[in-house]
């Protein structure tokens, strides 16, 4: 009866696996194969090997550093608005994850674009400085602009994974903690930090992946002085149209996403920290 | 207490950055001047516009259709596939798990190039379907992530129950697992629906013709300026779903209500408040929009039909009046669709995924699809309007086009310096001031790799068509001496910064010089001394195309001189029909030296040609090493 019933399950699945053969792995595969090819169909590794080149490795350099600044800036600043919005209760909870989902609903484009004009030297956050006496802040088309724009774009995503596994740890154990004399510094650290790590791990990647490939933001917060791998890969597909190194500069940043896969699975087994 | 306080403050700011740039938008969509840089006093006109707009209107309904339908596909697959994955053993869940990772996690440009590769691949036509089925593609992965910690956690053991208790699968299933995984699915759903209303690049890349979603919309709008009507559809979707979350949490708490003992007339009264704000007002939304979608679609069904002309053109490259006049008077149905650059035009037609019907390329553009065969001879027989298109233009055209066979001119311009009459001290005529160290950080560079350093090779004495690598490493050495002066590199937005007075110097095509100036009177437009380049974007007709005949109808009808005028009021582009320009009013336009610069500045600029692809290489590699000093 189990069993049978498990078979049944299964059989659930086979729409979504149908489904994922088709348009996740036969595309992946075609972009393995523009990426191993040259124009003449000639198997290379040459468009893999053009991440060598010195501006290449710098645009990836920089893209991984800025990344990993602004994971965690995100960290920072999620955790404890985490812990305080855990506290409020659960009747507020759906409330305030709908506040974080709602700015999605305003194209991305757009909100990058207002962010130009926060921060403009004639912007609207220089205007207000000014008319406080307060000396200007002068960051558009600098890396700290594309920092700034990286957090803002993706801070709902840390947050809410964070938030779905603080907002599940039983407060009973806190309070056994507490019963058992701990101070509030160790209850964290020993007992609330431990228990969100897969929230953790999985708010980190889910920020730090779209950031490494981003173009968009350092393209209009970093006037397009500041090049990015995400923005040497669009170049070569839109200005070069060269698929075939496009193709092979996306599986080197597919090595980047297949260890944070890895990342995810080791910590999250169980697809607790699993974002919504 | 004090505790308390600081997490109030910290929720403030967190929400403060958080809605600051939504603030911002909404305080655009006020803005009387169509500049995002300059505040032109309160208008609510935007707003009245924007359900004038078909265009707008049917992006937005397509965009919800393709939302709601991907999230509703993608809720029922990835439910199911979910229920599925959760009872494999657990090497297999793991995989699939691995699987559905994929695209939420690849880049979204590498999704949505492998997909519209495969939709060519397998000769699927571009159009609503396939951004449907990209969508759902990417759409899954957030209802399995969001349904799985759910399935987890409910128990097995009360589902069993209920089949000891006599429940047939199905039942058990609905009435015992499915409530516990609601909250999950619901999620999963709302997150699905939010991240396809947001997505553009994949939906650029697998789009058809004519079908357009807000953000393809927005893009393609980019180069021309974000249109405030735009600012205004986003204020309203926004202030929509606020208010529908701010009434939905209003309603009082069932379960609260439950647990306190209420006087009757309280119970009811709560009840009553409930059914309104959480059913009778959602529901009249939806019945507002899906009246509102139906008016729209019946808007543009009424026009269907075989006899129609693929019109693939810039952003914002047309007076909208002008296709309404056309097919009012031939009855030809125009299927309208905006590209933002050349290169993003060039592999959608090359590929043969659609097969257009008029195109507009630049010049060196137009060589290269002519060297590649993807252009038709146009039957000149049936646009006797040619004869209202200056002879000078054709002679230009005969760069690109040695026997004018090919193309048609439809607007021109040159590139030149924008500078602040007020923020430079000297007259300006040499592009040596791009390189002067007084200007420091108030410069704009032009972001596209021919017009860098076709700037840079005229300043040097060099043609922009340069291929000798020893010029180019010429240029490419000021290019990076130059770079320290930059304030940013830019494309379109050259315009509304310097409208803005962000910068003193800009690299700029001249049709935005006279927007400018009407925005901003302190700028001025040069042509250099060393010369430039000058650019004819042309009508041409690709060989697959299916409606040729309608095509130069089509291409007939913008020639005409009233036609080419309203385009000219519209755009601000110059344009090469002389019989047009003698009919714009203001002398001020008609005569123009940044619209009309005399020959004398022409004979100075070179148009550009197509290098071939290893030399457009060599110009990517070296642009890109200035890039990314």
């Amino acid at each position: 009866m189990k069993n049978k019933d498990r078979k049944i399950k299964r059989l659930l699945a086979g729409p979504y696996i149908i489904w994922s053969a088709g348009f996740i792995i036969i595309p992946l595969l075609m972009i393995f194969y523009y990426g191993l090819t040259d124009k003449d169909r000639h198997f290379t590794f040459h468009n893999i090997a053009r991440i060598t080149t010195p501006e290449n490795l710098k645009a990836l350099g920089l893209a991984l550093l800025l990344s990993i600044i602004s994971t965690a800036i995100c960290l920072i600043l999620a955790y404890p608005l985490c812990m305080v919005l855990s506290n409020l209760g659960v009747n507020q909870s759906s409330f305030i994850v709908l506040i974080f989902i709602l700015p999605m609903w305003m194209n991305s484009l757009l909100r990058t674009l207002a962010w130009q004009n926060l921060l403009e030297r004639n912007g609207i956050i220089n205007i207000i400085l000014g008319f406080l006496h307060l000396p200007p802040l002068e960051i558009i088309n600098t890396p700290y602009a594309i920092v700034l724009g990286m957090v803002y774009d993706f801070l709902p995503f840390m947050v809410l994974p964070i938030y779905n596994v603080l907002s599940k740890i039983d407060s009973d154990i806190i309070a056994a903690a507490r019963d058992l004399g701990a101070n509030s510094v160790q209850t964290f650290l020993r007992i609330i930090l431990p228990l969100s790590v897969p929230g953790i791990i999985s708010g980190v990647t889910m920020v730090f992946v779209p950031a490494l490939t981003t173009f968009v933001i350092s393209d209009l917060l970093g006037g397009s002085k500041i090049l990015l791998i995400g923005n040497v890969i669009e170049q070569e597909f839109k200005q070069g149209s060269n698929w075939h190194s496009g193709s092979g500069m996306s599986l080197v940043l597919m090595i980047f996403i297949i260890f944070s896969m890895a990342l995810i699975a080791k910590y999250d087994k169980d697809g607790e920290g699993t974002a919504f | 207490m004090i505790k308390k306080t600081l997490q109030r403050f910290y929720l403030i700011f967190i929400i403060i950055l958080l809605y600051a740039p939504i603030i911002t938008l909404m305080a655009l969509s006020f803005n009387s001047s169509k500049s995002r840089a300059k505040w032109g006093g309160f208008t609510a006109k935007w707003y009245v516009r924007l359900f004038q707009d078909d265009q707008i209107m049917t992006a937005l309904y397509t965009t919800l259709e393709v939302a709601l339908l991907s999230a509703l596909i993608a809720t029922v697959l990835g439910t199911a596939g979910a229920i599925g994955i959760h009872a494999f053993r657990r090497k297999y869940r793991t995989l699939m798990m691995g699987v559905t990772n994929i695209p939420m996690l690849n880049a979204d440009i590498v999704t949505g190039i492998s997909l519209m590769l495969l939709f060519i691949a397998f000769r699927f036509s571009l159009g609503f379907s396939t951004i449907l089925v990209a969508h759902i593609t990417f759409n899954i992965p957030y209802v399995i992530l969001s349904v799985m910690p759910r399935l987890k956690k409910t128990n097995i053991n009360t589902y069993e129950a209920a089949l000891d208790l006599g429940a047939s699968p199905l039942y058990a299933f609905f009435k015992v697992v499915f409530p516990d995984i609601l909250p999950g699915v619901s999620s999963g759903f709302l997150l699905a629906f939010t991240m396809s209303l947001d997505d553009f690049v994949i939906t650029h890349f697998t789009k058809g013709p004519g079908v357009d979603t807000l953000s393809t919309k927005i893009y393609s709008e980019v180069r021309k300026g974000i249109r405030p009507e735009i600012y205004a559809l986003s204020t309203i979707m926004f202030l929509s779903v606020l208010l529908l979350l701010i009434l939905i949490n209003l309603a009082p708490d069932e379960k609260e209500d439950r647990k306190k003992i209420l006087s009757a007339a309280t119970a009811r009264r709560h009840k009553v408040s409930r059914f309104i704000l959480r059913k009778v007002v959602p529901a009249m939304m939806i019945a507002v929009l899906t009246i509102g979608g139906i008016f729209y679609s019946t808007k543009m069904e009424a026009s269907n039909g075989d006899n129609q002309v693929i019109v693939y053109n810039w952003g914002e490259y047309i007076d909208p009046e002008v296709l309404e006049l056309f097919e009012e008077e031939t009855g030809i149905n125009v299927i309208y669709e905006e590209y933002e650059t050349n290169e993003i035009m060039y592999p959608k037609i090359q590929s043969g995924a659609i097969a257009y019907d008029v195109v507009c390329p630049s010049d060196y553009m137009i060589e290269r699809m002519i060297e590649n065969d993807l252009l038709a001879e146009i039957n000149f027989d049936n646009i006797p309007n040619l004869k209202n298109i200056g002879d000078i233009y054709m002679q230009q055209s005969k760069q690109f086009d040695p026997e004018n066979k090919y193309s048609v001119p439809y607007l021109w311009g040159t590139v030149g310096i924008l500078y602040n009459k007020t923020m430079v001290d000297e007259p300006i005529d040499s592009w040596s001031v791009l390189w002067d160290e007084k200007y420091k950080d108030s410069i704009l560079m032009q972001d596209s790799v021919r017009d860098a350093f076709g700037v840079t090779l005229k300043y040097l004495g060099y043609s922009l068509n340069s291929t000798d690598l020893d010029e180019l490493t010429a240029a490419q050495k000021l290019l990076i001496q130059q770079k320290p002066l930059v304030q940013a590199y830019v494309v379109d937005q050259v315009r509304d910064k310097m409208i803005g007075n962000e910068a003193a110097i800009g690299v700029i095509y001249s049709g935005e010089a006279i927007y400018t100036q009407l925005e901003n009177p302190d700028l001025e437009y040069v042509i250099p001394k060393e010369g430039s380049n000058i650019w004819i974007d042309s009508l041409v007709i690709p060989k697959n195309a299916k409606h040729k005949e309608n095509a130069e109808a089509f291409i007939d009808f913008v020639c005409r001189p009233e036609i080419a005028k309203m385009n000219f009021d519209f755009i601000t582009y110059s344009i090469p029909n002389e019989a047009g320009r003698t009919l714009i009013e203001e002398p001020e336009l008609r005569n123009s030296r940044i619209a009309f610069p005399d020959s004398s500045e022409l004979d100075r600029c070179e148009t550009f040609k197509f290098l071939g692809d290893e030399n457009d290489a060599v110009y990517n590699k070296l642009w890109r090493e200035v890039k990314s000093r």
